[in-house]
């Protein structure tokens, strides 16, 4: 037996005996109570890590969407400058 | 926060490497700007106002967004990254279905080199449809049906195969570039091409809203920083599953005997499944475009016309949230296998309390997973439904910057981007503060 609890051969009866468990399929009530369990257990950031964290990417993507369009009006007014006129 | 950034640039692995990125972004700019031989730039702006003022506006909204403004504007990178990431879409869809290419997933890394150079192949076959369809629609003036100007110089053949030619070329330089970034810059480089052409289409949407109404522009932005903050709300969350390691002698050592966790976020797919699902809903517009102006469409490209052009069409929202959720489950299988996690933990000593080492460890790990993945799924169609949704409660049928599909992809790309910059300076200073 003690020989069991250990490797493939602790894994061979229980592949036998979960075929017989998978056959059943999850109902949808007993699913969503399922996630519901799951969601309980998870671990949702802090009021502090939020405003942190939205702060960092409201700065990040704001400092990104004013460079690019920096970037886009010097381009297109060189463009403009070069191709404009023919 | 500054303080960061300061830090970020004194060090010099990682000054090169955010230069880098930038360099790259500035790059991919130009290439959005710059035009296309044979294309008259004059008529082309003139005609490109007249269709952002007009009614058709947000018909080009989809367009625009995907293609970060280049599409209309017929330059060289006119397709944007588009192609690329559809055909790898399509690819990892095929990993599925064909034993060949699961055989060569399976083979590791040579095996995925080749999968990447299919891909590519892939992109170029893509790139000279859509650049086809597009050269054909300016050339016979269907691009803008308000426009009544010339868009190319000339209409000859020539003409025709060389910006064919040239925008295929664009595109394999835009996956060249995304590569480039992926390797020596921050972050994932098709991520952070997306977000640039996501991003480029800002201001001016923006603005629009602005001369509009400025008290719509005010709750615009307030209700944009909501979703910012609900999407980075998910994006943060963890299940984390507990995982034990045992103590083993190594010679004369110690080692383990650590608790720690395997961290599984909530929605462990991130952005892919939404920008999987747009670009492949991008491909009917791309149909409808082609065939649609002709004088008489099949039945097909009629339905699809009536169904799928138009963003707040009750079959294209339920399309749209049934292949978020298909794509959420299906990106989570092929990126997360629960089986090899497990042989690792057992390779080393670890168990989750309570379950055994092994296939038991699989599938609780698998269980979980799935269970987790369901709300991560209606999380992400539910974030890109909540502006279509409210446009057509409020009637607005403006442009709605703040689509769920931009906000996901900022926010995402911004925190990946974020965290890995920090992680690189975590290394920097602790390698300093040792010493």
């Amino acid at each position: 037996m003690a020989i069991d609890t250990r490797g493939e051969a602790a894994d061979r009866p229980s592949k036998s005996s979960g075929e017989t468990v998978k056959k059943q399929r999850t109902s949808p009530a007993l699913f969503y109570r399922q996630i519901v369990a799951e969601l309980r257990k998870v671990i949702w950031p802090t009021r502090k890590d939020l405003i942190s964290y939205t702060t960092v990417v409201l700065v990040f993507v704001l400092i990104m969407v004013g460079l690019v369009a920096g970037i886009d009006f010097l381009l297109t007014q060189g463009v403009l400058a070069v191709f404009g006129g023919a | 926060m500054l303080t960061a950034i300061t830090r970020a640039f004194r060090t010099p692995d990682l000054r090169n490497k955010l230069l880098f990125t930038l360099g790259i972004i500035v790059l991919f700019r130009l290439g959005s700007v710059l035009p296309t031989p044979g294309v008259n730039t004059v008529n082309v702006q003139q005609c490109l106002k007249e269709a952002q003022a007009g009614d058709a506006a947000n018909i080009y909204g989809m367009v625009q967004l995907f293609s970060g403004g280049a599409l209309l504007k017929l330059s060289v990178f006119a397709l944007g990254i588009m192609p690329y990431i559809t055909s790898s879409i399509i690819l990892q869809l095929l990993t599925v279905v064909i034993p060949r290419l699961e055989a060569l997933k399976k083979e590791g890394q040579s095996g995925t080199a080749k999968i990447t150079q299919y891909t590519r192949y892939l992109t170029i076959g893509l790139a000279v449809l859509q650049s086809t369809a597009f050269v054909a629609l300016a050339r016979t003036g269907q691009l803008f049906p308000n426009c009544r100007q010339p868009l190319l110089v000339n209409n000859d053949v020539f003409t025709v195969v060389t910006m064919v030619v040239v925008m295929t070329a664009g595109t394999s330089v835009i996956m060249w570039l995304g590569e480039l970034v992926t390797d020596r810059g921050v972050g994932n480089g098709m991520s952070i091409l997306i977000f640039t052409q996501v991003i480029a289409v800002f201001p001016s949407e923006l603005l629009n809203i602005f001369r509009q109404n400025a008290f719509t522009f005010v709750i615009v932005m307030l209700v944009g920083v909501f979703m910012i903050a609900a999407v980075v709300f998910v994006e943060q969350a963890q299940r984390r599953v507990p995982v034990q390691y045992a103590k083993r002698m190594v010679g004369r050592r110690m080692y383990g005997g650590t608790s720690t966790y395997i961290p599984l976020k909530v929605n462990q797919a991130g952005i892919i499944p939404v920008i999987f699902a747009s670009s492949l809903l991008y491909l009917p517009q791309l149909l409808v475009s082609l065939f649609g102006n002709s004088e008489n469409p099949g039945p097909i490209v009629q339905w699809l016309a009536q169904n799928f052009v138009r963003g707040d069409h009750p079959v294209y929202m339920v399309t749209f949230f049934v292949l978020i959720i298909f794509f959420t489950y299906f990106y989570v299988s092929i990126t997360f296998n629960p089986v090899e996690v497990a042989d690792n933990m057992k390779k080393y000593g670890g168990f989750i309390p309570g379950i055994r080492p092994g296939r038991p460890t699989a599938e609780y790990l698998n269980y979980v997973l799935m269970r987790l993945t369901a709300p991560g799924s209606l999380y992400l169609g539910l974030i890109s439904m909540v502006p279509i949704i409210a446009l057509v409660v409020a009637g607005a049928s403006q442009n709605f910057p703040f689509g769920g599909t931009s906000i996901l992809i900022m926010v995402g790309v911004g925190l990946d981007t974020v965290k890995q910059i920090e992680s690189q300076l975590q290394q920097r200073n602790y390698e300093g503060f040792l010493k």
